[in-house]
C-alpha cells in the first residue's frame, strides 16, 4: 500500500525509485522502465536500424539493469547509468554482428518501409504518398550514412545530436575521456557531413 | 592540452569561451569557411534530430509486461538454482565426510591387524636390527626357526664377529 502511494506521486525522483528497487520493490523498477523505455528503444533503434533487434536489446538492457541495480551507487543519474548498460549491450551486439558479417545491416530498414502495414490500414493523418516516399528515402540515406560509422562513433553522435547529452555525460556513459568524446564527434560529423551534404543542403 | 579536433568540436558546440575562444578563432586560416562549416554542422544536427528523434516504441505496455515476465522468470530460476546449489554442496560435503571416515577406519583395521606386536620379543627385534647394520657384522647371516604351537624360536647366527653387550640376553 505504501509503495502504491509513493509511486502514485508524480514527483518521485529516479534516485528515490532506485532506492526502492534496491530494497527489492519491483514496482519501482517498473516505473523507471516506463519513464525510459521509449528513449532507450529509440536510441538502440537508431544504432541497429531494426525494430525487433532494438526491442530485444532494450529488454536485455533493462534485465541487466535490474540484476545490477544493487551495485548502482547513485553517484550519477539513473539515466546515465542505464544508458551505459544500454550502450555496452548494443555496441557488443554490433561488434559481434560485424564479426559474423551476416548480410547488410540495412536490409531490415528497407523491409520495414516496404512492408509497413500501417500505411494500408491507417491512411488518415499519414503524409501523402510522395511525401512519405521522400521521407523514407531521406531516412534510408541517414541510416546508411550512420551505418558507415563505427559503433563507438555512432553512439557519440546520437547521444550528442539526438539526446543533447553533455560531453561528460557521454564520456561517463561510454567509459572514455571527454577528449575522446570530442575527437569521435569531430570524425563522426565530418563523415556524416560528407555523406549527407546533399540531403541537409536541400531541405 | 586539446588537439585541433577537440577544439574544433568544442567551438562548433559553443563550448569554447574566453581566451581559449579568442585564440582558437585567431588560429583559423579562413574564418568565413569555418563559419560555413559550423552552419553545415548545425544543419546536420537538425536533420538527425528531425529524422531520428521520433522513433516511437509501439506497444509500450506489452514491452513492460514482457520485461516483468522475464525478470520474474530469471529471478525464480536464480533462486531455484541457488537453493539447489547450496543443498548440493551440503550433501556433497556429507558424502565426502562419510567416505573419508570409512576409508580411515578400513586402513586403521588393516594396519592394526598386521602389526600384532606381542608375537616378537624385544630380544629378537634387537638381533634383526643388528643384521641389517653392515658396520657391525658385514658377513653375518641369521636364520630364524619358529614353532608357534610350542612358542619356541631358534635363531641360527653365522659370521657374527661380535655381539654388543647391549644385545646380551636379559
Amino acid at each position: 500500500m505504501e509503495t502504491e502511494a509513493t509511486l502514485a506521486q508524480v514527483d518521485v525522483s529516479d534516485l528515490e525509485l532506485v532506492k526502492q528497487c534496491q530494497a527489492g520493490q519491483t514496482e519501482a523498477f517498473d516505473e523507471l522502465v516506463s519513464r525510459y523505455r521509449t528513449r532507450v528503444f529509440a536510441m538502440i533503434y537508431n544504432m541497429v536500424h531494426n525494430e525487433q533487434d532494438a526491442w530485444d536489446l532494450a529488454q536485455e538492457s533493462f534485465v541487466k539493469a535490474w540484476k545490477s541495480i544493487n551495485r548502482f551507487r547513485r553517484h550519477s543519474s539513473f539515466y546515465t547509468w542505464v544508458y551505459r548498460i544500454v550502450m555496452n549491450v548494443t555496441i557488443d551486439w554490433l561488434r559481434k554482428k560485424q564479426i559474423k558479417g551476416a548480410g547488410s545491416e540495412f536490409d531490415d530498414s528497407i523491409q520495414l518501409k516496404e512492408i509497413d502495414p500501417a500505411s494500408r490500414t491507417v491512411p488518415k493523418a499519414e503524409p501523402l504518398p510522395h511525401e512519405r516516399m521522400e521521407r523514407n528515402e531521406i531516412r534510408a540515406k541517414i541510416d546508411n550514412a550512420i551505418g558507415q560509422l563505427s559503433p563507438e562513433h555512432r553512439a557519440v553522435i546520437l547521444m550528442k545530436e539526438i539526446e543533447d547529452m553533455q560531453y561528460h555525460e557521454i564520456a561517463e556513459t561510454l567509459g572514455c575521456s571527454i577528449g575522446t568524446v570530442m575527437s569521435r564527434l569531430f570524425y563522426a560529423r565530418k563523415k556524416l557531413q560528407n555523406l549527407l551534404r546533399d540531403v541537409y543542403e536541400n531541405i | 592540452m586539446k588537439t585541433f579536433e577537440q577544439k574544433w568540436t568544442a567551438w562548433l558546440d559553443g563550448q569554447l569561451s574566453g581566451k581559449e575562444l579568442v585564440n582558437f578563432e585567431a588560429s583559423l586560416p579562413d574564418k568565413a569557411a569555418a563559419e560555413a562549416e559550423r552552419r553545415a554542422a548545425k544543419k546536420l544536427g537538425a536533420l538527425l534530430k528531425e529524422q531520428l528523434g521520433a522513433q516511437a516504441l509501439t506497444n509500450e505496455e506489452f514491452f513492460s509486461h514482457q520485461l516483468r515476465e522475464r525478470i520474474g522468470r530469471e529471478t525464480a530460476s536464480q533462486d531455484r538454482h541457488g537453493g539447489r546449489s547450496t543443498w548440493w554442496t551440503v550433501r556433497r560435503l556429507a558424502w565426502s565426510g562419510a567416505a573419508s571416515l570409512a576409508a580411515f577406519v578400513i586402513c586403521a583395521v588393516f594396519v592394526l591387524r598386521d602389526r600384532n606386536p606381542g608375537e616378537q620379543s624385544q630380544y629378537l627385534t634387537q638381533i634383526l636390527n643388528a643384521r641389517v647394520d653392515p658396520a657391525v657384522s658385514p658377513n653375518a647371516t641369521i636364520s630364524m626357526f619358529e614353532t608357534k604351537e610350542d612358542k619356541v624360536t631358534v635363531l641360527w647366527v653365522e659370521g657374527l664377529q661380535s655381539l654388543p653387550a647391549d644385545y646380551a640376553a636379559k
